[in-house]
């Protein structure tokens, strides 16, 4: 090709919140210039926490994974090879997890959400998808962060 | 101890030079080495990159990973032993304020994964996975949000491990949750897993992981005999055999994994098959794909302001990507394991959409029979079946049409030429192929076809005799015979374009055998016009005439010219073709073509495989007119 371009990428949004019981807290945001692919651009509904970017009326732009997040038990490894991974359980869900995020022209905040297993796939995101208007959510948000985005 | 114990030095890359914004960017911090013990940490990260690029399928994936150390200095060496945990009682001053004896358990080797996670931020801002190098010889490991080892033998293991968890997304495969004498762990829980490697599913047709299994594998491979234990018999089949093995997910009985063993079930073994290929699936898309030279690219907007993208790499991997307004292109990912026939010009991946929310996808296979997945937004992908078992031409396009939504159409040519087809209804499924009134194609040729009426199939090839010919369906008269357009003589392996602007018109464009493109068009009141040569235009030997109407007074025509230059003209009512132009510089294959779409009336996007191999994008705006090329990847 005579005359390559290419496009501006999508602002993206590094956040690290911080989890004891069933509180969390952001306790970092930064601009970060990172691609984010396909394989986290979550277009279809699974069970499991995710972070959604959301524009000032609340309408998702875009949806990733957040994971690790309110973990209730542990691994303990093995010493010997051939030995058993086990896991624990933990008093009390306590610890960190980051999640980049995209942001894209009107995020305005995210929102950690919970999806339960067996849900029916009903996100805002995949209702815009299927061209289907006003599906039911069967989505919990868990908390909702105010994004400083400085463009 | 604290941060106050000890500074953070700076970060060295040891592995990997792809750009950082666009990789697998590993991180490595040190807890617990003093200043002076900081050679110990450095040929500890290099052991580690050692075990992690030497470990499948990060090896192949190398030039889109990086692998960064963060020298950090503590006060102290080592890390904190309680005597509650079973250790020393020892203590030490760290950084990151590792210690064993989490849970009272020795082996649990935590730290404070916030500081960690902002310290890998502030020096490696895109950093993808953090793991804590603890200065102990004591084993111990963790993972979560960060993951943590020591310099005990073999603990770079739990490492890998967990990026499996906390980078891919991946289940643990064991069978037990705290050794296999616990309770409440004999039967999984009803609801499918959403982690692509463990399931409940035991019906080989609708396996997530079905398009990984052989015919000839069991389904189940294996299952537990005593639901109260875990099942420790040795593998009934090959290491390496894909099938359905019970035991996973933490449950004796009722979760499934797909190979006998896997890193996620035990460490120091190789990751399935089933988690390589989700590796790949993340980490893949950072690289930009090297795709088929000649091998038609397939484009569907299921909405205006998204677009879905199908191609072929050049070793036959059936890929997508995407693009959404809001998030840019996601990166080329392999669709299910696919693998499309390389006969001709290499069988093309075609896609369509019968609704927004959904995708149904055709190639052939290396088996040269014609295989079919799909997509929804409820479920997701769905692992390729073939339809029926007709042998094709290798290297055959198959041509879809949607003539309502609950309805498709196929069409293709068999290995001996006949042109085929079979149709799928929702609630009846597939029928047979059948061949369409005695067709028979010329080699190469393929077979199009359009619904001006959800009732009326008008269907195009070039026939043995290289002239054009055509035949319709209606669904009062049914299969018509087959009728020639004379006038010109084909290249064998012409394709024959169709666009109707309005229901009662058909435009046709093809070249003829010396190259020159050609065009005729039908209406309801006069019936088949004479060929006439567009504009002067010349194509590259076997690329095709890509031909959108943005709407009913207007067409844009596309191809590869002689030169292997990207070209384009158009057509306006009442006007007369404009002449030839080159699309922005744009440079393609010999023999190459151009794939084209309209979101919107005023828009254009175009795809193609750029003389270098890789696919390349550009568009127009009637705002801006032609933008620049660029290689399709991840935005």
């Amino acid at each position: 090709m005579d005359d390559v371009i290419q496009p501006a990428p999508t602002l993206a949004m590094r956040l690290i919140f911080e989890y004891e019981g069933d509180r969390v807290q952001l306790v970092d945001q930064m601009p970060v210039d990172l691609l984010i692919t396909g394989f986290d651009l979550t277009r279809t509904q699974r069970a499991g926490y995710y972070l959604d970017t959301r524009d000032a009326s609340g309408q998702t732009l875009a949806r990733v994974p957040a994971r690790n997040v309110f973990s209730t038990s542990t691994e303990v490894f093995p010493e010997q090879p051939g030995e058993l991974i086990t896991r624990v359980e933990v008093p009390v869900p306590r610890g960190a997890f980051t999640v980049v995020a995209p942001a894209p022209s009107g995020a305005d905040s995210v929102s950690l959400v919970r999806v339960a297993p067996g849900a029916r796939d009903a996100t805002q995101l995949a209702a815009r998808a299927a061209g289907a208007a006003g599906a039911a959510l069967a989505t919990t948000e868990v908390a909702r962060f105010a994004l400083q985005i400085s463009r | 101890m604290s941060t106050a114990d000890g500074s953070v030095l700076g970060n060295t890359q040891i592995y990997g030079g792809a750009p950082r914004n666009r990789a697998f960017n590993v991180v490595l911090l040190a807890d617990g080495f003093t200043a002076a013990q900081q050679n110990d940490f450095n040929t500890a990260c290099a052991s580690f990159v050692t075990a992690f690029i030497g470990t499948p399928p990060f090896d192949e994936l190398g030039p889109a990973i990086n692998i960064f150390r963060v020298n950090v200095t503590s006060t102290d060496s080592g890390a904190d032993d309680p005597v509650g945990g079973g250790g020393t009682g020892a203590t030490a001053r760290t950084y990151f304020d590792s210690s064993f004896g989490g849970n009272n358990i020795r082996r649990l080797l935590v730290c404070n994964t916030t500081t960690v996670l902002q310290v890998a931020a502030a020096q490696v801002p895109e950093f993808t996975a953090a793991l804590v190098v603890v200065n102990s010889t004591i084993y111990g490991g963790s993972g979560g949000g960060v993951g943590t080892y020591s310099l005990a033998s073999g603990a770079t293991e739990i490492g890998i491990h967990e990026m499996g968890h906390t980078a891919f997304g991946l289940a643990d495969e064991y069978a037990y949750y705290a050794g296999g004498n616990e309770a409440g762990h004999d039967h999984h829980p009803a609801g499918e897993p959403s982690e692509p490697n463990v399931t409940i599913n035991t019906d080989r047709n609708t396996l997530k992981w079905r398009w990984a299994v052989a015919s000839s594998t069991a389904i189940p491979t294996m299952s537990n005999p005593a639901c109260n234990t875990v099942d420790t018999r040795p593998s009934p089949v090959p290491a390496g055999t894909v099938g359905l093995f019970e035991g996973a997910h933490y449950y004796h009985c009722g979760g499934f994994r797909p190979e006998y063993d896997c890193k996620m079930r035990a460490l120091s073994v190789p990751f399935c098959r089933i988690c390589r290929q989700t590796i790949w699936n993340r980490i893949g898309p950072l690289a930009s794909l090297q795709a088929r030279a000649r091998t038609p690219i397939s484009v569907v907007a299921r909405y205006p302001e998204h677009l879905d993208v199908f191609a072929v790499a050049n070793n036959g991997r059936t890929m997508s990507n995407w693009w959404d307004v809001s998030t840019g292109w996601a990166g080329f990912f392999h669709v299910q394991g696919g693998i499309a026939s390389p006969g001709g010009s290499g069988s093309p991946v075609t896609a369509i959409n019968r609704y927004s929310g959904h995708l149904d996808l055709f190639t052939v296979g290396t088996d040269n029979r014609v295989y079919s997945c799909w997509w929804d937004a409820g479920s997701g992908w769905h692992p390729w079946f073939p339809i029926g078992n007709l042998q094709v031409r290798p290297g055959s396009a198959i041509n879809v049409v949607s003539r309502y939504t609950d309805h498709l159409d196929l069409f293709t040519t068999a290995s001996d030429g006949r042109v085929m087809s079979t149709w799928w209804h929702e609630g009846a499924g597939w029928a047979n192929w059948f061949q369409v009134m005695g067709g028979i194609a010329a080699n190469g040729a393929t077979v199009t076809a359009i619904a001006r009426y959800p009732f009326h199939l008008d269907v195009f090839t070039i026939g043995g005799d290289n002239r054009v010919y055509s035949c319709w369906w209606d669904d009062r008269s049914g299969w018509q015979q087959w009728f020639p357009l004379p006038g010109i003589t084909c290249r064998p392996n012409s394709t024959v374009t169709a666009v109707a602007r309005f229901p009662d018109q058909i435009d046709l464009f093809t070249t003829a055998s010396d190259g020159r493109i050609m065009s005729t068009w039908w209406n309801i009141r006069g019936g088949w016009a004479n060929w006439f040569h567009v504009s002067g235009g010349v194509a590259s030997a076997g690329s095709p005439v890509t031909a959108i109407a943005r709407y009913s007074g207007h067409l844009d025509l596309f191809t590869i010219g002689g030169d292997n230059r990207i070209y384009s003209t158009w057509w306006h009512e009442g006007g007369n073709w404009a002449g030839w132009f080159n699309v922005s510089g744009g440079v393609g294959q010999a023999g190459g073509q151009v794939a084209a779409i309209s979101r919107f009336a005023d828009h254009i996007d175009l795809f193609t495989v750029g003389a270098d191999g890789a696919v390349y994008s550009t568009w127009w705006d009637i705002s801006g007119g032609w933008a620049g090329w660029f290689a399709l990847g991840i935005t």
